[in-house]
């Protein structure tokens, strides 16, 4: 069976066009699909095995990034949204559909699927937003379906609102304890494992997110969101330095990420 | 208004949280100093909206957090004053908000997230304000000279607390903007029959811009029997137009839209070498030709010069186009608004080629008083640090929320500027080159009976008159409603549906909305069926009461007027709606021969198409050349450390520092398909060239985009500074590896007035300055065998400000968009290894007048500008080209960089800072070149068709055979540590660090803040 993904669009989503293309690279088939077709009921989420909601500036980033699609999903597709996730669908947010998933409260998230915001996606300490690589490890104990096997990749960050905060400290070691910080930046020349707690400088943690924490899944694994765009990260061509190195080409770092889902699915 | 419809305020602010900065107010900090030298301890931000609703209490209590603030990182209020919540109360504190009418993008958000949690809320309206407190303010400031740093009088409102109202918790409080009602005026008539005086009389009182010969060309229209008898059978005063009428010619015949310096007849005189001639036509004599030259030899140039921008063939599945605008006079009066309209409206100008294109990139080129201008600014002009700031802000919002990314782009400085910013935005489009039902997309297929469609925002009284006002110099009475703050979501949602549109085959043709709104837009394309009838008692208003000719010209942002088959209409408007983009039915294209327009009932104006496209009589015009004089470049002496401190001096200049702190806030990554980007190198902060995308994802064949911008020049020969633009495009895309035998270019002219005239008495000086811009543009590309395939002129780029006149120096930004077969072989800039061979290729020669370095010079006090400008051999250039990127596909190429602001010396340590490496080089070849060449031409001269180069070791010689036959000069190896050394018969003549140079090229434009 070809997994089906439902890539989200509209109101400001800019990232599906690339976004389905990774999926369709690693295998799945991919829909463009307007939130409001999910809304009038023209298409119906559970139809699809995977839901991504791609980068980009939803409702323009007023009020904050994310707050009134994540206000969209919310209200206007509560339950559909909550079997997906129940049934144990993997769900991506990428960027602004990360903020969207943090508003919402589907990440972190809990047990219930409860919707409850529980961390937030502040401004950048630098005050503004930024286009730069950084370079994200991932936590080897973690859940996470998404990032299962991979150790490091280096990925393009496009936001201005990326750091990550709680107004409960306690649930930065719950969620840490849990595997749920499961992307943090990290300084490339040191050796892999180097993923800390202390905030790395600027800029190799271009938001100043606290614990360096890049991106984060749910108890489950299943529903993982970051700000960093691995699906920037396709092919090898559109590294940062690829002009540098000597590597043969084909598919890039960030691909990784979506086989993981798709392999998932269909092993499933 | 409903009996419990109130006004409702809420604030926001960022929670105290160990760790969680209130990063807004450090901005506004931060922004203080480095722009306005005021120092302030701290600042923080509130943020407020104003609701206007008749929301009960309990739902204003939901609003609060799960609307207008964040639970887990803000603390809200509504009823009370956030200000009254800090333990140490500030000492001054500003609010701002927008004026009554102006778009205000997070209100219109905050709607929209209302009525998603209370959908009967449908008639509520959202303002909103910012609050900026203040604590430890430096002495001397005032809170009203704080409140101008932070606000737009033209369209922001300010309230103030000084130290004395803040100590009483007196706070500022600005009112909800209610717009006042329009007043509609019936549509008048103007009289026409009277004395020439008052014809100009006529035309000025209405911002018109019209001269006498066409107030008295549209006299002698009504004066026609024929039309007489045709309008009295309308229902319209038989012998004098409707106010409609006359704003719709107009807008027509405008200089922004009908481009009649570059369409009259020129006697064109030049003193050096006694030539009297005749030009009919700038643009068709120098562009058009040769594009159309070039069209009988090549196959893939789609569509030239009569839509919305130029299209050609990329490969058999996919067209592409380019697009450049400039946005040069609301971005003086608001830079924000002025560069976010501009970026926005260009991403139009895609969207409306043919049968709808996707925009995929944008390139913004800015032209700036100097940063760090210290003279006195004249009343009615910004500082040019904030006018660089501003118009950075809007193209960052307008390129990053409408997710096209910013790829390319340049910044110029010089002193001219002040008056009128040069704001250019570029915009790459791609379309399918067939639809599903066989047409192809790049042409536009309306048939009579096919119904207009007005889609997107709606109609306002913003945006009146913007294209005869930016016909027309930069007063202190430039009228504000000539300003617009674009709206990146509403035409992301149309976007988003049009293109969806066009997939599904409803689409026969489609314009955008831009200079002269549906005057022009329905107007130009009832040229292609012969006549259009409009009912402007159908257009949706943003407010009622305007008056009928002010719909038909208001340039309110975020519309296209598509045409539609009576039988798809019902099925646009199913799309329209579910991407909740307005779509309205406004009228019907016929081949009546006229474009006929209605208000309800009505008849508002009946103009003849040939008359309206045709009937603007050609303007005679004179020009005549002299060469100019100026003091001669006057070098000093120095030895190799002092050329060293120089070179960092230069690298340190405006033009040539570097310009990251600004580009990394453009996305240039957005759609996965950025190959080469704004940044190279191992630390991804070296200078790009061109940019390389490879638009189809997983796809390798690319498109490269490059720009070339050499206004210096001017100031000694505008033949040189075209030729220097065209010239720098090309070898900027050369560096990456175009395919030559795919280039296309864009003209942008942004020249100051340059009709002879009491206000323009060196009027023919600066017109013959543009023939011969556009005789360079002519030989150069027909030599490249570089089409223009669309292209734009602005030409009033002139302020006259307290009596003083202020004109920008002739300046032609050239675009190019060319193919690039595999982007796997793509070049960029930055050295790779120590131990690689530096090359040389191109000649150099002693042209040294009007460089970088000459006017650094004469800034810190000695000599002039004057000397030989770069002269071009376009021939030699193209031979040197043509072998340079067939070696790079042989793969021998490691990087290359092209010469330009600083020549050689700026490129090498350009190259170097890539690679965290030092340089080791000897010019002693390039004497061969030209005999009389000193260490300054080869070090800083400026001589075009020049490429640094580096290869592997192990590929020198196969680089060195490939460039057989082509001026190639091996200089020297990049090194192992810091030093950057030239020399030249064996005598050290420069030496220097290039961490210490890396540092003065960063440090000169870094905006503040990490």
């Amino acid at each position: 069976m070809t997994p089906r993904v439902a890539v989200l669009s509209g109101f400001g989503i800019n990232c599906e066009t690339e976004t389905m293309a990774v999926f369709e690279m690693s295998g799945a088939h991919a829909d463009r699909v307007h939130v409001n077709r999910l809304v009038n009921g023209d298409l119906d989420l559970s139809d699809y095995q995977i839901l991504a909601i791609p980068g980009g500036f939803s409702f323009g980033d007023h009020l904050g990034s994310g707050r009134l699609m994540g206000n969209r999903l919310r209200f206007g597709l509560r339950d559909q949204v909550r079997g997906f996730v129940r049934e144990g669908k993997p769900v991506i947010g990428i960027c602004n559909g990360f903020q969207v998933l943090v508003k919402m409260g589907l990440l972190p998230g809990d047990e219930e699927v409860s919707l409850t915001q529980t961390a937030s996606l502040a401004l950048n300490d630098s005050g503004h937003y930024e286009n730069r690589w950084a370079t994200l490890e991932f936590d080897s104990k973690s859940p996470c379906i998404w990032t299962a096997g991979l150790e490091r990749i280096r990925v393009p960050v496009r936001h201005g609102e990326g750091k990550f905060v709680t107004d409960d400290p306690t649930l930065m070691d719950k969620w840490a304890e849990s595997g749920q910080l499961v992307a943090r930046y990290v300084d490339p020349s040191n050796e892999y494992p180097s993923a800390s707690d202390n905030i790395l400088p600027y800029p190799i943690s271009p938001n100043q997110s606290w614990r360096n924490v890049a991106g984060v899944c749910d108890p489950t694994g299943l529903v993982f969101g970051l700000m960093p765009h691995p699906e920037a990260n396709h092919s090898t061509w559109l590294g940062a330095t690829w002009t540098r190195e000597d590597n043969e080409h084909g598919q890039g770092e960030g691909m990784a990420i979506f086989h993981n889902a798709v392999s998932h699915v269909m092993d499933a | 208004m409903s009996s419990d419809e109130h006004v409702r305020i809420f604030e926001v602010t960022t929670k105290d949280l160990e760790g969680l900065p209130d990063s807004r107010g450090e901005n506004v900090r931060s922004m203080l100093k480095t722009d306005h030298g005021i120092k302030v301890d701290s600042v923080r931000v509130i943020m407020g909206y104003q609701v206007r609703s008749t929301i009960s209490d309990a739902q204003a209590e939901t609003l609060t957090y799960d609307l207008f603030a964040d639970p887990v990182i803000e603390v809200a209020t509504t009823g009370s004053r956030i200000l009254d919540d800090f333990s140490d109360p500030p000492e001054m504190a500003i609010q701002i908000g927008f004026k009554p009418g102006v778009t205000d993008n997070s209100a219109q958000a905050g709607l929209d997230g209302l009525t998603t949690l209370f959908p009967e809320q449908k008639e509520a309206r959202v303002a909103t304000f910012r609050t900026y407190a203040f604590w430890g303010v430096q002495g001397t400031v005032s809170p009203s000279e704080l409140a101008t740093t932070l606000h737009n009088p033209m369209i922001e409102r300010a309230s103030v607390a000084d130290r004395n109202g803040c100590s009483k918790g007196h706070w500022p409080e600005l009112g909800f903007p209610d717009v006042p009602p329009n007043i509609f005026k019936e549509p008048t008539t103007i009289d026409l029959e009277v004395s020439d005086d008052e014809l100009l009389e006529i035309s000025e009182r209405g911002l018109l811009a019209l001269n006498l010969e066409e107030m008295k060309a549209i006299q002698g229209h009504y004066r026609d029997p024929a039309v007489r008898a045709e309008r009295t059978e309308q229902g319209l005063q038989s012998d004098r137009p409707t106010d409609a009428e006359l704003e719709c010619l107009a807008q027509t015949w405008s200089e922004h839209c009908s481009h009649k310096i570059f369409a009259a007849k020129i006697r064109h005189v030049d003193k050096a070498t006694d030539e009297d001639t005749t030009i009919n036509s700038l643009f068709k004599t120098h562009i058009m030709q040769p594009t159309l030259d070039i069209q009988k030899e090549v196959d893939w140039l789609l569509s030239i010069f009569h839509d919305n921008s130029g299209v050609i063939s990329w490969n058999d599945e996919w067209s592409v186009c380019i697009k450049a605008e400039t946005h040069n006079s609301p971005s003086a009066l608001d830079p924000f608004g002025g560069a976010i309209t501009g970026i926005v409206g260009v991403n139009r100008d895609i969207l409306g080629t043919g049968l709808g294109a996707r925009p995929i990139a944008n390139t913004d080129v800015f032209c700036f008083g100097p940063p760090d201008y210290s003279g006195t600014i004249p009343p009615g002009l910004f500082h040019p640090s904030r006018v660089f700031r501003g118009v950075h802000s809007g193209v960052r919002s307008g390129g990053n929320e409408s997710g096209i990314p910013t790829v390319n782009g340049a910044i110029v400085f010089d002193e001219r500027y002040i008056g009128k910013p040069l704001v250019f935005c570029g915009t790459v489009g791609i379309m399918p080159r067939t639809l599903a039902d066989g047409r192809e997309s790049h042409v536009k297929t309306p048939k009579p009976g096919d119904v207009v469609y007005m889609v997107g925002g709606r109609v306002g009284s913003d945006g009146i008159h913007g294209a005869t006002f930016s016909s027309l110099e930069l007063t202190e009475e430039s009228p504000s409603s000539a300003v617009q703050i674009g709206d990146p979501i509403t035409q992301k949602k149309m976007l988003d549906m049009i293109l969806e549109a066009r997939d599904e085959g409803l689409i026969q043709v489609i314009t955008d909305n831009g200079a002269g709104g549906l005057s022009s837009s329905v107007g130009e394309m009832a040229e292609l069926t012969g006549g259009a009838k409009l009912d402007l008692g159908q257009v949706p208003l943003k407010q009622a009461g305007l008056s009928s000719w002010e719909i038909l010209v208001s340039e309110s942002q975020e519309r296209m007027t598509v045409g539609v088959r009576p039988d798809d209409c019902e099925k646009f408007e199913t799309l329209a709606g579910l991407h909740e983009v307005e779509a309205t039915p406004v009228g019907e294209f016929t081949d009546s021969g006229a474009f006929v327009v209605h208000h309800g009932q009505t008849p508002v104006a009946h103009l003849p198409i040939h008359f309206l496209f045709d009937g603007c009589p050609q303007l005679n015009l004179d020009s005549e050349w002299s060469p100019p004089t100026h003091l001669p470049v006057e070098t000093p002496e120095l030895d190799e450390e002092g050329m060293g401190k120089l070179l960092a001096r230069l690298l340190a200049r405006p033009n040539v520092a570097s310009k990251e702190w600004w580009v990394r806030s453009y996305d240039h990554e957005v759609i996965a398909q950025s190959v080469i980007k704004p940044f190279c190198g191992t630390n991804h902060d070296a200078p790009g060239d061109a940019a390389v995308i490879a638009p189809i994802q997983g796809g390798t064949q690319g498109l490269v985009i490059s720009n070339g911008i050499a206004p210096r020049y001017s100031d000694i020969d505008s033949y040189a500074m075209a030729a220097a633009s065209v010239d720098e495009a090309l070898r900027n895309a050369v560096c990456v590896g175009v395919d030559l035998d795919l280039i296309a270019g864009l003209d942008n002219f942004c020249w100051p007035d340059p009709i002879e005239s009491s206000k323009t008495p060196d009027g023919r000086y600066k017109l013959a300055q543009l023939v011969r811009a556009n005789r360079a543009l002519d030989d150069v590309c027909r030599a490249y065998r570089l089409p223009c395939i669309s292209g734009k002129d602005s030409m009033k780029n002139d302020a006259m400000m307290g009596g003083e006149k202020i004109s920008v120096p002739p300046t032609l930004l050239f675009s190019l968009l060319g193919n690039h077969e595999d982007v796997r072989k793509a070049v960029s800039s930055d050295f790779k290894k120590p131990g690689d061979a530096i090359f040389l290729v191109g000649e150099t020669h002693q042209e040294l007048g009007a460089s970088e370095l000459a006017f650094m010079l004469r800034d810190e006090g000695s000599g002039g500008i004057g000397g030989a400008v770069p002269e071009i051999e376009p021939e030699r250039n193209m031979t040197v080209y043509r072998a340079l990127t067939s070696s790079m596909k042989s793969g021998l190429v490691s990087s290359a960089h092209d010469c330009s602001d600083g020549g050689l010396a700026v490129a090498l340590a350009e190259c170097c800072f890539g690679a965290d490496s030092g340089a080791s080089i000897d010019i002693s070849p390039l004497q061969s070149d030209c005999s009389d060449l000193d260490d300054w031409g080869a070090l800083f001269g400026e001589s075009l068709g020049r490429i640094l180069v580096s290869v592997r070791p192990s590929d020198k010689e196969a680089f060195e055979e490939s460039m057989e036959g082509v001026c190639c000069h091996y200089l020297g190896l990049v090194s192992e540590g810091d030093a950057i050394s030239v020399s030249r018969d064996g005598e050290k003549v420069l030496l220097g660090s290039m961490s210490e140079m890396r540092d003065s090229w960063k440090d000169t434009l870094h905006g503040g803040g990490p």
